[in-house]
């Protein structure tokens, strides 16, 4: 008895605790706090979006005297970020008001019907006009409406690294034409630069959609016309060249070792591991990365603080497979502010995203994030234009990006292609396999809306 | 609330006088808490499990959800990524289950029983330690264990011998090792539990017989513990079955699907492919196998309820 | 390792004992080798995924880790979830357990055999459906909500280890106190849970120890970052291998896992071990 008394008021104590704090923090919150859900770096260095979520927020509790913003930061692999997100949007308790959502996500989840249409509000916001009509179509759902307000955009091409270019013997304005010559570069590093990663792609189910879209698509749309989705028909498209020549491209990569081993290449942290790791400490060559990856290497809030990336690193842009025209590939991707459905408070949420796309703020998150305008009157901004160096090759091109697909079912379409592309990089799956196995749950993903196109 | 428990009393007391009803109900009365929070959140679960997995809903991408009556089962047993999952987790369960917790808890369970003290207690320490580590760390040290840089090739090249990228060619081999890790001292706990029980003087009247160590193992000791090891394979087998924190952490199923056992499979179709339809199918085929094993491990118990 | 006496010919019994030692420290040393790296890098700023002796040992990874973010506020969560959940299995669990343990009636046999029939379900496969189940009704995100499915999971295992302790405690003894006239709350407070201390301590460590490592439950059933629990905020702190600072990892590893031992230690002092629970289980 005596031994036991102790327990019983200490576990009836931390029990009282537990539901007092449980009872604190039921329901949506107050009228007054805003939710702010968005993605945080893995690494915890990384706080680019966090301090630049935080000076706009406080920034709104100030002119907005009674009013609180909560930030919800997220800090978890893309993939699991996604996951999170949906979970928290399902339920009125648990849903944010603001969510930050990929622009490859949005459609599937206006679909499911987790967010707000923001119309009646656009339609009343001068600012709206300032926006590049493509910008304005990443968030357009099936219906018509608008989902979400985008604060920049990406491009992508190859970094590459001057320094072991020079060791190699390669020029210093390297300027591929061709898939070939990109391998080409790729096997004179590995022969001459021992030690060094020749050409990183991004690859498999670890890396989520940095690998489809930074890795795979960036081969397959340099591959012809339509080899994913064909607008004419509305319809998948199936059994394509192009398809297992990219998966080639990649047998090729990672087959010869021209790419980082394997293991590493699969993880799902390879994106950080590239950015922090290997492209500051000069072992890898060439990087088929994004716009934004400047704002890793800046002095501050950057992961990896990296003063002579300037100097060190040149740009080229992707070439498509055999030189067509017009030579180069790049995709476009972005992030919208959204509103989910279940938000209690959509007036004063959209109040916040008015906050965050004030010019001054808009060109703040494109010098901070080293993001691509959307927006006319931040593009022409001195201070934008000097923001990082390259600023204006990325912006450059913009002009001959093309765009997922924007429809719901893309991002279990994105899945399908990192298996794929995980199969043959590791080993398990030859380009062929890989692309008829791709072709069969493509049919089952889009209950058979594809079209073949041998 | 109550009302389930009390039609449960009801036929204790059928037939009897009001007043002895009314007792027996008070006699009955603490079991009530536990059985409202086991039909709650376990029967609760359990029954929305079953109706789940017969529609086809998502967490994103479509907004109702409708009854599609066998199209998940239909589609996990056509489905070669479903099929991989179930051949991965017999591996899983055979490798890290019964052969390594089970058989090295036996055999260290009888070790320790020979062993000096200062030894006996060292190992005891060490075992129980790897077991009672939380199971994201438990991963964590493992993954830094096999991972190609890590401790395990280290030691194999300090003895020249080839060294393996373990977490890349044989991940299911390397999550079972770290079950194996993790798992083996509950076995040690109950073989100590089971051999303190056999009686010195069979084993060693065996001895003086003339009977060899393998002989006296395999004709008194073994049958003699038998119910244990019957026990015992039950529960690791169960645990097993569901183990989800500690592959995650290591691989999260990968590289490919070559470490995508059965729950890791579930949670990447229900949350990570948004098929929360699809995923409950499969987990309510795992439930239907923990609850077959449930069933034998009742009968291994039958005589002691 | 205590080497025997030295005798020209070692008696049977002791070659047998260095044998059975040499054996089991083969064995310790393997298990021993990851908990090596824990403890030394947790020393080392510059850890890396190899055991070694760190250069120069310091604290620093400790007061890097010992942060709000990082480690009290989980840390607290986990604490309040855990025993939270611990104190409810534990008190249902010993109400449950007595009327089983000493009352025969004809549903008596097949609820203790439904309890032991659910102590075996895969936990992990329902967590989708609850996952759903929690949407719908609200518990998501919450931490009492949580701690309400945390306890219900080990609750079957509890009361069944409970019934079989409070058997080994003789009736006499209460009937006793039946005779003075006590309720069977007196009889089970006063007389019952007083004899078996031990049993109810096991019972109570083992659960918080379950469900202090659990991580797939608060993985899906807490969605806000200042919710989780240690075992969730760990899973995100390493979930960047790339750039990993593993020194401050082991750091933070030990903090998390130096409650569980710890009682564990005090379980062992107290009753030799888990051997109490492996005679427990062992059927």
């Amino acid at each position: 008895m005596r031994r036991i008394a102790p327990m019983a008021l200490l576990t009836a104590a931390v029990l009282a605790a537990g539901t007092l704090t449980a009872c604190g923090d039921g329901s949506g919150g107050d009228r007054n706090t805003l939710k702010v859900a968005f993605p945080k770096d893995t690494n915890n260095k990384v706080t680019v979006r966090d301090d630049y979520v935080e000076l706009v927020a406080r920034a709104f509790e100030k002119a907005n005297p009674g009013k609180k913003v909560k930030l919800i930061p997220i800090q978890a692999s893309e993939n699991d970020y996604y996951a999170k997100i949906q979970q928290m949007m399902r339920s009125p308790k648990t849903a944010p008001d603001l969510v930050y959502e990929d622009t490859f996500l949005i459609n599937s989840d206006i679909a499911a019907g987790l967010l707000r249409p923001l119309d009646p509000y656009l339609a009343k916001w001068a600012d709206w006009k300032q926006f590049e009509p493509a910008a304005k179509a990443a968030a357009r759902g099936q219906d018509g409406r608008t989902y979400g307000v985008p604060d920049g955009t990406d491009t992508r091409g190859l970094w590459f690294n001057k320094k072991i270019f020079k060791k190699a013997g390669l020029p210093q304005d390297w300027r591929p034409r061709t898939w070939d010559e990109v391998l080409a570069a790729a096997r004179t590093i590995k022969r001459k630069v021992p030690g060094v990663i020749p050409l990183n792609v991004f690859t498999g189910k670890g890396a989520g959609e940095a690998a489809v879209m930074q890795g795979f698509e960036m081969l397959l749309y340099g591959t012809g016309q339509d080899q994913l989705y064909d607008p004419a028909t509305k319809k998948w498209v199936t059994g394509t060249k192009g398809f297992r020549d990219s998966l080639e491209f990649l047998r090729t990569v990672y087959g010869e070792k021209l790419g980082p081993d394997v293991s590493d290449a699969l993880s799902p942290n390879i994106q950080t591991n590239v950015a922090t790791e290997l492209m500051p400490e000069q072992k890898l060559a060439i990087n088929l990365d994004g716009s934004w990856l400047g704002q890793q290497w800046q002095p501050k809030g950057g992961g990896k603080p990296w003063p002579e990336w300037p100097t060190v690193l040149g740009r080229a842009a992707f070439p498509t497979q055999h030189g067509a025209a017009p030579g180069k590939v790049s995709l476009a991707g972005g992030w919208t502010w959204s509103v989910p459905r279940q938000s209690q408070r959509p007036d004063l949420a959209w109040k916040l995203i008015e906050t965050f796309q004030t010019k001054h703020n808009a060109v703040e998150w494109c010098v901070r994030g080293a993001q691509i305008a959307v927006r006319k009157d931040v593009a022409a901004d001195p201070a934008y234009l000097k923001s990082l160096p390259g600023i204006d090759f990325f912006t450059g091109l913009v002009k001959i990006s093309r765009y997922r697909p924007a429809l719901p079912v893309y991002p279990k379409v994105s899945a399908a292609i990192g298996e794929a592309m995980e199969a043959v990089t590791s080993g398990d799956a030859s380009p062929q396999q890989a692309a008829d196995a791709y072709d069969e749950q493509l049919k089952s993903i889009v209950d058979g809306r594809t079209v073949a196109k041998p | 609330m109550t009302r389930a428990a009390t039609a449960a009393y009801g036929t204790a007391g059928r037939g009897a006088r009001p007043r002895r009803r009314a007792r027996a109900l008070l006699r009955w009365s603490p079991l009530a808490p536990a059985t409202v929070l086991l039909l709650l959140f376990l029967a609760g679960p359990i029954g929305y499990c079953v109706y789940i997995a017969f529609t086809d809903m998502q967490l994103t991408g479509q907004e109702s959800t409708s009854f599609v009556g066998l199209a998940n089962f239909r589609r996990a047993f056509g489905d070669p990524a479903f099929l991989n999952a179930v051949v991965l987790t017999l591996v899983f369960t055979l490798v890290s289950s019964i052969l390594g917790q089970n058989t090295l808890g036996l055999a260290l369970a009888a070790l320790m029983r020979r062993a000096s003290r200062p030894v006996r207690t060292l190992t005891g320490a060490v075992v129980l330690t790897a077991w009672v580590l939380p199971e994201i760390v438990a991963g964590f040290l493992l993954y830094t264990f096999f991972e190609r840089r890590g401790t395990l090739n280290a030691v194999l090249e300090w003895l020249h011998l080839p060294t393996q990228n373990w977490l890349f060619t044989l991940p299911i081999l390397a999550v079972s090792f770290a079950n194996v890790w993790r798992g083996t001292a509950f076995s040690m706990l109950i073989y100590s539990a089971a051999l303190a029980e056999i009686p010195q003087e069979v084993t060693e009247s065996a001895a003086v017989d003339g009977a060899s160590g393998r002989q006296r193992l395999w004709h008194i000791t073994l049958p003699m513990i038998r119910r244990s090891i019957g026990t015992n394979l039950m529960l690791n087998t169960l645990q097993t079955l569901s183990v989800f924190g500690l592959i995650w952490a290591m691989t999260r199923g990968g590289p490919g699907s070559r470490s995508q056992t059965l729950p890791v499979f579930m949670y990447d179709q229900a949350f990570l492919k948004s098929l929360i339809g699809y995923g409950t199918a499969v987990a309510l085929l795992l439930l239907v196998v923990g609850a077959l094993f449930s069933v034998v491990y009742l009968r291994l118990l039958r005589e002691e309820v | 390792m205590p080497a025997p006496a030295a005798r020209p010919l070692l008696t049977r019994r002791a070659r047998h004992r260095l044998a059975a030692d040499a054996a089991l420290l083969a064995v310790t040393a393997a298990f021993a080798v990851p908990l090596a790296w824990l403890v030394l890098s947790s020393f080392d700023t510059e850890a890396n995924l190899r055991v070694k002796v760190p250069g120069s040992p310091s604290l620093d990874n400790f007061s890097a880790v010992l942060t709000d973010e990082i480690t009290f506020t989980p840390m607290l969560n986990s604490l309040l979830l855990c025993g939270g959940a611990t104190a409810l299995t534990v008190a249902c669990a010993a109400l449950a357990a007595y009327p089983l343990s000493r009352y025969r009636s004809r549903f008596s046999r097949p609820y203790l055999l439904t309890i032991l029939f659910s102590t075996c379900l895969p936990i992990t496969a329902i967590m989708v459906p609850v996952y759903a189940l929690f949407v719908r009704v609200n518990l998501i995100d919450t931490l009492y909500g949580t701690a309400l499915f945390l306890a219900t999971a080990q609750l079957p295992f509890a009361i069944w280890l409970m019934k079989n302790f409070m058997d080994g405690i003789p009736r006499v003894l209460e009937e006793a106190a039946w005779t003075d006239g006590a309720s069977w709350f007196q009889a089970l407070w006063r007389v019952i849970l007083p004899l078996m201390g031990p049993g109810v301590t096991v019972v109570t460590i083992y659960t918080f120890a379950i469900m202090w490592g659990n991580f797939f439950v608060p993985f899906l059933l807490l969605l806000s970052p200042e919710q989780l629990p240690a075992s969730v905020s760990i899973f995100t702190f390493f979930g960047n291998y790339g750039a990993i600072a593993f020194g401050q990892l082991a750091a933070f590893s030990i903090l998390y896992s130096t409650p569980v031992v710890l009682l564990y230690v005090l379980i062992s002092r107290r009753l030799g071990g888990g051997f109490a629970l492996g005679g427990a289980v062992k059927g």
